[in-house]
């Protein structure tokens, strides 16, 4: 699905990222943590072509294509989604109309007739409750006024919606009650249908009980120190990410 | 992303096509002459003409204003030809069929059917080429409602009583620069007249079109609402695509006796002249509403439009508990410039109104919202809420806001904010990073923030309002 | 008299001020002050700047160089209780007696020796704009004496400088021009207290005050200004800022109305980073007129302004507020907020506000608001039904309206000096706060506002 072959990347001339490399296969969930500052977020956003990411050296494949050298909207269309850590706001465009233009874009990418607006109404209806949204929210402007958690779920709500192949989840934990996560982390468990995958970056291990990942990589000063499996994640809430810079010197 | 939302702005005119319509043009320059040709070609009445050299004589004392915040060399008036007509109209048709077919050919190409069976459902549309009005739709209709519609020359004609009655009330002769020129050789426009207690059945709607060259265009609408009567009236404009600029001097007079309610929306889509600024429209507009007791007055503009637009539609709430509105949208791109908004004259008890403006500035453009909030000693309880907000989408362009506040009742509560913010990263990211292109991004963004006034439109227009704007936006970002 | 005998009669009067020893360099400024204000058109209800403000009060009247005071006039003023070097000038002249030992950054235009000389020359008139302030154009051309503060570099100020402006009552209509210039070096750190008092009342005169201020790279000045005078004295005053790389500007104004009252801010960010807050409370009743337009221009990005003016109109009064906020191209990254709120008391008050965006750069954060309403009658109503009284009802919500902006100040001494002025001013003038205008009863006001709930 992605190989990262030692990609490095700077904000505003500062490295960030330095010669990081991960595969994600097909179907797999991966979890990267690592302290405040460790470049968690840049990697979410270099993969999804924010402006001010600049890439320096490296490589990424996404199924096979040049995933850097495509465009903001030609990643998502190709199936890379990414749930923000700060969900932004858009007054006056209404949370239906914005996710409806969303999918009629990709369908129309993949050859596929824009849903009926009927159609689509039922769907985004079903879908909010599934992730406990109250469908009223999609009347309202894209986050407009929402509070931290219901913005994260406006989040996951897109994401179910779209339909992506490689999710990437940016610290979608951060903020929430024990109650909030268990709903985000459940749309997100029904989204695992051994083909998807996800990049779940995050800086605590609690998300992780939630959802289980295959593989966790500790990332320290643009790079990952360390990878191991679920029990990593335990290992580091036990240890914190102190003996990590011992590590990286 | 700035330079991706900047290099999104560049399109074509979509109505920038030139008819080849044989033209009646009267050789370029302003005299008494000229009023008075103007006047007995209408074979208009003796007061009528009295009325235009009035307003003249008085023209020719006053001076081109300079307060609004826009640049354009000096006017001409010498230069322009104040009187302009399609041939074919030399026999007034009786009826569509003796209409020239170019003419209406015209008029399908910019997507405004006149033949009644494929007009949009509900709306009626009186169609003004140059300077005279060509057909109207649905008379029939509309009169056994007992509303009259039709071209202002005709109600000079039919219904002389009425327009004497009414026309100069509103915006007198004397008013402006604009308007004076404006009452002294008015070629054409619409009238409406809605009797007491009928609320008009359809839509009511004209279509401006400037076609020959050098011609200004100087038409006059009147709508009269009388007791308790109702109507909705739309206007479209557009022109073709030419180096020189033109220029269009409307006045639009409302009048609502009590109880009465009217809405006007405009979608003002004149030639903005090319990416260099070169050629466009001047638009300098006088559009005022008398609102009497419990009378309802509602403006809804869209201006996309003009190389230079001067347009502050206004309500006078004479009568206690009246309403007056102001919705606007007004779009700059490359060297345009609009310095526009309203005023509210507060002179009832209890008198409420509502301003609600969106600038949109891009490319070289510079945007103004100039407005008026005055409430006089007997305007007790009113209330006036304003809110304007600018939107700016590149770094060359201006956006500025002059409200004026005057306020001589203090049981007057008045409230005013105003906005300045652009199309963030962080919003264009988002919407990219779910699969919209650049331009639909933007498109979406600017859509939003004009959504106030875009609800206010009727449904039809809205749509249109939508498309238009994305047209206007195209280019912006690349 | 006509307009154009003022201008001419003002600059006669110019014309006759002592030069003092350095009159040489001082006459360029004087005589282009002097062809400005000439070639300037008199304004009027034309003239965008002056669009609500009648001059007539001024040209009405023969103007005189102000006369010698009559003794005994220190008893009839309050001054500040502040721990400062304090300056103090009766009529325009500077009275040594009253005023404290100055120390070296300190000095008067006709006494300017050395690095201070210089500094006078090369600055004064430099921060000026007389397109948006006529009258500082008069006072160019007036130019005479005046207070220099200059900080050098680094040099932070422990005490503040207390500037005291006295007019006193005249027989004839008099002139009186204050000039004042601060240049702030680089990281230097100041604060000045301006503070207009009259000694009595029908004072006659007419005072034409500018306070020119250049703040350094990484500067702090705090600006105080307080104009409580008798409502007998024409004033028209300019405080011109000039704000430097991450300068820092703290202002506050408070004026109460006059026959004619007049004040212009004009702050130019100059360079990126500078920081400005200015806050102001306007107060008007009776007859009279009070007008202050502000001016910031962002002519450089990264910079702050924060804006707050709030006024009370009562009785036949009427005040003017023209806030504009201009952002050059450029200019990102600026933040600007306005906010301007009235309060009309009475029904034949007026207030013309006009608050103004002018912007030219799109990677900027602007906003500005203005209300303008009368006392909130659920507030009233509920003050009321505590068994407060309407009349005390209003002088607390009236009081409370305003009191926001006092308490931010950081000098006690000011705080509370105003609240008491402002105390008595609301329990004293009807006018103010009361319904005087009206004829209605407080009892019946009283019934009215409860009765509204």
């Amino acid at each position: 699905m992605l190989e990262i072959n030692e990609l490095s990347a700077a904000v505003e001339g500062e490295p960030i990222l330095k010669e990081l490399s991960l595969t994600i296969g097909d179907g797999e969930v991966h979890a990267i943590m690592g302290p405040n500052g460790s470049g968690k977020s840049t990697l979410a956003n270099v993969l999804t072509g924010r402006d001010g990411y600049e890439v320096t050296g490296g490589t990424v494949k996404f199924n096979g294509r040049d995933l850097l050298a495509m465009a903001v909207d030609k990643r998502a269309l190709a199936g890379v989604f990414l749930a923000f850590q700060y969900p932004v706001e858009i007054p006056g465009v209404s949370n239906m109309e914005f996710l409806k233009t969303a999918v009629d874009a990709k369908r129309r990418h993949s050859g596929e007739e824009p849903m009926s607006s009927v159609d689509f109404m039922k769907l985004a209806r079903e879908t909010s409750r599934k992730i406990q949204l109250d469908p009223s929210f999609l009347k309202r402007g894209v986050n407009e006024g929402f509070s931290g958690g219901e913005k994260k779920r406006n989040e996951i709500l897109q994401m179910l919606l779209l339909e992506p192949s490689l999710c990437i989840l940016d610290e979608t934990d951060s903020g929430l009650d024990i109650d909030a996560l268990q709903i985000i982390a459940e749309g997100v468990n029904g989204m695992r249908d051994g083909k998807r995958s996800f990049l779940v970056v995050t800086h605590y291990q609690r998300l992780l009980d939630f959802i289980v990942p295959d593989r966790v990589h500790v990332l320290a000063a643009g790079r990952i120190v360390k990878s191991g499996g679920k029990e990593l994640a335990l290992e580091l809430e036990d240890k914190g990410y102190g003996w990590l810079e011992d590590a990286v010197a | 992303m700035s330079e991706q939302v900047e290099n999104l702005i560049r399109k074509d005119y979509a109505a920038g096509f030139q008819s080849a319509i044989e033209s009646d043009t009267l050789p370029p320059g302003l005299n008494e002459d000229v009023v008075r040709f103007i006047s007995a070609k209408k074979e208009e009445p003796e007061w009528m003409l009295e009325w235009r050299l009035k307003a003249y004589r008085a023209w020719r004392e006053m001076v081109t204003p300079t307060w609004a915040h826009v640049h354009y060399p000096e006017i001409d008036f010498d230069s322009i030809s104040y009187y302009s007509a399609p041939k074919s109209m030399e026999d007034r048709p009786k009826s569509l069929d003796e209409v020239d077919p170019e003419l209406l050919e015209t008029y399908a190409k910019l997507g405004i059917p006149l033949h009644e069976q494929e007009a949009l459902a509900g709306v009626a549309v009186d169609a003004v080429f140059d300077s005279v009005s060509v057909v109207t739709t649905f008379r029939k209709k509309l009169f056994e409602a007992g509303v009259i519609f039709c071209s202002i020359s005709e109600a000079l004609r039919e219904y002389p009583e009425l327009v004497k009655k009414h026309l100069g009330t509103v915006v007198p002769q004397r008013d402006n620069f604009f308007a004076a020129l404006n009452s002294a050789v008015f070629s054409d426009g619409s009238f409406v007249y809605i009797p007491k207690g009928v609320k008009c059945p359809m839509e009511l709607s004209t279509y401006f079109r400037i076609n020959e060259l050098n011609t200004g265009q100087f038409e006059r609408t009147l709508i009269v609402a009388e007791e308790g009567a109702e109507v909705s009236y739309l206007e479209g404009c557009t022109a073709p695509m030419r180096d020189e600029n033109q220029l269009h001097a409307a006045v639009v007079e409302l009048v609502a006796m009590d109880n009465a309610k009217i809405k006007y929306s405009t979608v003002q889509n004149w030639y903005p002249g090319d990416k260099d600024g070169k050629g466009g429209i001047y638009n300098f507009v006088t559009k005022r509403g008398m609102a009497h007791r419990n009378a309802h007055i509602s403006w809804t503009q869209v201006e996309t439009g003009s190389a230079v637009t001067w347009k502050y539609p206004s309500c006078i709430l004479k009568g206690d508990n009246s309403v007056g509105e102001f919705y606007s949208v007004a779009l700059t791109n490359n060297w345009q410039q609009a310095d526009t908004g309203t005023k509210m004259i507060h002179l009832g008890k209890n008198t409420r109104s509502t301003i609600i403006a969106k600038g949109i500035s891009a490319g070289h453009s510079q945007s103004a919202y100039r407005g008026l909030v005055r409430i006089n000693p007997g305007a007790e309880g009113a209330r006036n809420y304003t809110q304007c907000d600018s939107l700016l989408i590149g770094d060359q362009c201006g956006a500025h806001t002059f409200p004026y506040i005057e306020s001589r009742n203090n049981s007057a509560v008045i409230e005013h904010e105003a906005t300045t913010s652009r199309v963030s990263d962080e919003q264009m990211f988002l919407c990219q990073q779910r699969g919209l292109d650049a331009e639909k991004a933007v498109s979406m963004i600017v859509n939003g923030f004009c959504r106030e006034v875009f609800r206010e439109l009727p449904m039809e227009f809205a749509v249109e309002a939508g498309k238009l704007l994305e047209v206007s936006l195209e280019g912006s970002v690349g | 008299m006509s307009m154009g005998d003022f201008q001419q009669q003002a600059l006669k009067l110019a014309a006759r001020q002592p030069r003092g020893p350095d009159a040489e360099w001082l006459t360029d400024l004087r005589d282009n002050g002097a062809r400005q204000w000439l070639r300037s058109a008199w304004p009027g209800r034309k003239t965008e700047l002056w669009k609500y403000t009648p001059l007539k009060a001024l040209q009405e009247k023969p103007f005189e160089d102000w006369a010698q005071p009559q003794s005994g006039w220190q008893d009839e003023i309050e001054l500040l209780p502040i721990e400062g070097i304090r300056l103090v000038f009766v009529n325009g002249v500077f009275d040594e007696a009253q005023s404290d030992t100055l120390p070296e950054q300190v000095s008067l235009f006709s006494r300017t020796e050395g690095r201070g000389e210089e500094v006078l020359r090369s600055k004064l008139g430099t921060i000026l704009d007389t397109e948006r302030h006529l009258f500082a154009a008069l006072s160019n051309a007036w130019a005479n004496e005046g207070v220099l503060l200059h900080v050098p570099a680094r040099t932070v100020l422990d005490r503040p400088i207390y500037i005291v402006h006295v007019s006193t009552p005249q027989a004839q209509p008099s002139v009186a021009n204050l000039r004042v210039l601060v240049v702030m070096e680089q990281g230097a750190r100041a604060e000045m207290i301006e503070h207009y008092v009259s000694a009595g009342r029908q004072q006659n005169g007419f005072v034409n005050a500018l306070t020119e201020v250049s703040v350094g790279a990484n500067a702090e000045f705090r600006h105080t200004r307080i104009n409580l005078e008798d409502e007998s004295l024409l004033h028209i005053g300019g405080v011109h800022v000039a704000l430097q790389r991450d300068a820092r500007c703290d202002s506050f104004t408070i004026a109460e109305g006059s026959q004619l009252k007049r004040i212009d801010y004009q702050v130019t960010h100059r360079e990126p980073g500078g920081q400005l807050r200015l806050n102001g409370i306007y107060l008007a009743h009776g007859r009279q007129l009070l007008d202050y337009h502000t001016n910031i221009e962002h002519a450089a990005p990264h910079g702050t302004t924060e804006e707050v003016f709030r006024g009370i109109i009562g009785d036949h009064a009427r005040a003017v507020f023209n806030g504009r906020i201009h952002i050059h191209p450029h200019a990102q990254k600026t933040l600007a907020e306005l906010n301007n709120r009235n309060l009309l008391t009475s029904r034949n008050a007026e207030i013309d506000t006009k608050p103004e965006l002018e912007i030219y750069a799109d990677d900027v954060r602007c906003a500005h608001g203005a209300t303008v309403s009368q006392l909130d009658g659920k507030a009233m109503y509920y003050l009321q039904s505590r068994g407060i009284s309407a009349e005390q009802s209003r002088i607390l919500l009236s009081f409370g309206f305003i009191n926001e902006l006092i308490q931010q100040l950081p000098r006690e001494e000011i705080r509370d000096y105003l609240q008491r002025h402002l105390q008595l001013l609301f329990e004293n003038s009807d006018s103010l706060i009361g319904e005087a205008g009206s004829q209605v009863p407080n009892e019946a006001v009283a019934e009215e506002a409860g009765g509204r709930h």
